[in-house]
């Protein structure tokens, strides 16, 4: 059980955060290419939504709220489709977690790494703790916080050595 | 296990066949109590916007795949993608043909059933037939009533 690397990528398909964390799971790239790496997969991810086969219906009127004013107009939307959760590859696996807000935490493990989903959540946690509450933090830049550095890596170090 | 769809790509990236198996209710756009607002939109055939999505499937799987040969090593391969909606599958034979298989979410790997359409109907029925050209150009060859029988048939058996 092994997790390689995260990246985030801010709602403008920057890069804004690299990490790895365990040496010989991917390949070394130039930190040029994993520009271009965020962009495609900000680009990639917004076309996996539109590829949605099942369109379902989502013209059904609901009557759960009859007593607003006007509720009887308001058409129940359906759940928004998401983008690429998972992508499995011979040799590791990409877990995607999309914010509320945009901010995409793309997170590699190895093939058998169970529970992603849990560990990526917390990794949010951390972003929201150590990043946003950083008043010298500026928004959609790259993230230079020591505080969420340490955190960061002594949480998957505590993984990777389970 | 549902199966939505099926797409070969060549090794000049363009479609060369292309399945779905979703009843047309729930494929088509959804029951619209007013009339449609854009009588072009309307206009545009069915089979364009088909078009236009299996243009979608093959830049999204040739970016994933060149990603995945990026971090991952040559050797290293694209299997498959989920989202919330439904799971494309992947699978590229050496000579650079491409099967694309959207299904839902719970299904489980589906590469083996690729290479098994790959080997038992692609080869047999499309390969081995002598009229069929080298270069299948806008589906040509692809669509003979053997590989579609035994395409059909092959997924109905999954579904």
């Amino acid at each position: 059980m092994t997790v390689f690397a995260l990246i985030i990528i801010n709602k403008a398909g920057g890069l804004i955060y690299n990490r790895t964390f365990h040496e010989g799971g991917l390949n070394k790239i130039s930190t040029n290419d994993y520009l271009v790496l965020a962009g495609t997969f900000h680009g990639v991810h917004a076309i996996t939504t539109r590829l949605n086969p099942v369109k379902n219906a989502g013209g059904d009127r609901t009557s759960t709220s009859p007593s607003v004013p006007g509720a009887a107009n308001i058409v129940n939307r359906p759940e928004p489709s998401s983008g690429l959760e998972v992508l499995e590859s011979e040799n590791f696996r990409l877990q995607c977690f999309n914010t509320m807000t945009g901010t995409k935490f793309l997170l590699f493990t190895d093939t058998t790494q169970a529970n992603v989903d849990v560990t990526i959540r917390r990794v949010y946690e951390m972003y929201a703790d150590y990043v946003m509450k950083n008043p010298f933090y500026q928004l959609e830049m790259p993230v230079r916080c020591d505080m969420f550095d340490r955190k960061l890596l002594s949480y998957i170090r505590e993984i990777n050595n389970r | 296990m549902v199966i939505y769809s099926f797409y070969i790509f060549d090794r000049h990236t363009e479609c060369i066949y292309s399945k779905s198996w979703l009843p047309p209710s729930v494929s088509e756009a959804p029951s619209n109590p007013n009339p449609p607002d854009h009588p072009r939109a309307d206009r545009r055939s069915k089979a364009a916007r088909a078009g236009d999505d299996a243009k979608l499937i093959f830049g999204t799987v040739f970016s994933l795949r060149n990603m995945v040969r990026k971090l991952g090593g040559d050797d290293d391969a694209f299997i498959s993608y989920r989202t919330g909606q439904y799971k494309l599958h992947y699978y590229e034979t050496v000579s650079n043909l491409r099967f694309v298989m959207l299904t839902d979410t719970a299904a489980p790997s589906m590469r083996n059933v690729l290479h098994q359409i790959y080997i038992n109907l692609w080869v047999e029925y499309v390969v081995k037939n002598p009229l069929s050209p080298v270069e299948h150009k806008g589906g040509e060859g692809v669509k003979n009533e053997l590989f579609e029988l035994g395409l059909d048939q092959f997924i109905r058996g999954l579904m």
